[in-house]
C-alpha cells in the first residue's frame, strides 16, 4: 500500500499530488529545498546531482510521514530505479583524468560513480539498516518496478520502502517519482 | 604567509564545496577534522588532490597528511616550505 509519493522535477515538486511553492528551478530549486525543508544536514552540498535529488526527495517524503525519530530500523528499505545510472558523474569523473597534461582524478567525484550511493545516503541518514538496492531499466516502467518492490517484501524482515524512479541526466534535468510503500 | 593562509581558505572552500562558509569563518588554528571544519577521509584526499594541482606538492605518503592537514596554519607553513609553483 502507497502511504506517501513525492514528485520532483527541474521545475514542479508535489507531496501526495499537492504541488509545493517554489522560487527557482533546477540545481538552485534543490538548494532552496534543502534549506526550507531540511537545514541541518551540510553533507547534501557535497553530494552529487543523483543524490540531491533523491535525499530532497526522501526528505519530503518522511517529512510527510511525520514523525522523524532517526532511531536505527532494519525493517525499511531504499530501492531505487533510473535510466541513466550514474551518467553525469562517470563524465564528471573521465573529465579529471583525460588530459594526462593535467591528471588530477577527484575522490569527491569518484565516490558517486555508483547510482546506488543515493540509497546508501538516504540509509545513512535516516538510519536504516535494511536492503538497498539500484537497479538501471530503459524507462520508467511501473509494472517492473511494483514487481520488484513487491519481491523486496518476501523477506521476514522488510516491512516498508521508500522505492520508486530518480534519475539525472545533468545537473539541471533530473526527475523524481519515489513512494512510501507499506507492507 | 598571511596571502597564502587567506587563498588557501579560498581554495578548501572551493575544493571541498563548503556551502556557506567564507574565508573569515575558518580560524586558521583550528583542527580541519573532527571538531573543526568536521571534515572527513574523503576530503583528505581531495585535499591532497589540491595541494598537488595548485603547489606541485605529491604527497608519497598518504600518511603524512594527519599532520599536514592538522590546520589551515600547518598546511599553509608546510606548502610554503615545499611549493614547486
Amino acid at each position: 500500500m502507497i502511504r506517501h509519493q513525492v514528485y520532483i522535477s527541474p521545475n514542479e515538486v508535489k507531496v501526495d499530488g499537492k504541488a509545493l511553492t517554489i522560487k527557482s528551478c533546477g540545481s538552485a530549486m534543490l538548494t532552496d529545498l534543502y534549506r526550507e525543508h531540511v537545514g541541518d544536514y551540510p553533507k547534501f552540498f557535497k553530494m552529487d546531482t543523483l543524490s540531491k535529488v533523491g535525499f530532497i526527495a526522501s526528505e519530503l517524503l518522511l517529512n510527510a510521514e511525520g514523525d522523524r525519530s532517526f532511531d536505527p530500523r532494519e525493517d525499511r528499505a531504499v530501492i531505487f530505479f533510473n535510466r541513466n545510472a550514474s551518467l553525469q558523474d562517470d563524465t564528471a569523473y573521465q573529465a579529471t583524468i583525460q588530459d594526462p597534461e593535467n591528471f588530477f582524478p577527484s575522490p569527491a567525484i569518484f565516490v558517486y560513480t555508483l547510482p546506488n550511493i543515493v540509497t546508501g545516503e538516504i540509509a545513512i541518514r535516516n538510519k536504516y539498516f535494511g536492503e538497498t538496492s539500484f537497479m538501471v531499466i530503459d524507462s520508467f516502467d511501473e509494472k517492473i518496478i511494483m514487481r520488484n518492490l513487491e519481491n523486496a517484501f518476501q523477506d521476514p524482515i522488510t516491512k516498508s520502502i521508500i522505492g520508486g524512479w530518480v534519475d539525472c541526466s545533468d545537473e539541471e534535468h533530473f526527475e523524481a517519482n519515489i513512494f512510501l510503500m507499506e507492507k | 604567509m598571511d596571502e597564502l593562509i587567506y587563498t588557501l581558505k579560498q581554495q578548501i572552500i572551493e575544493a571541498l564545496n563548503l556551502e556557506d562558509m567564507k574565508p573569515e569563518d575558518i580560524d586558521e588554528n583550528a583542527s580541519l577534522f573532527g571538531e573543526g571544519l568536521g571534515l572527513d577521509s574523503i576530503d583528505a584526499l581531495e585535499l591532497i588532490v589540491m595541494m598537488e594541482k595548485n603547489y606541485g606538492i605529491k604527497l608519497q605518503d598518504p600518511t603524512q597528511g594527519k599532520e599536514i592537514f592538522r590546520s589551515v596554519a600547518v598546511m599553509a607553513d608546510f606548502i610554503a616550505k615545499n611549493r614547486k609553483k
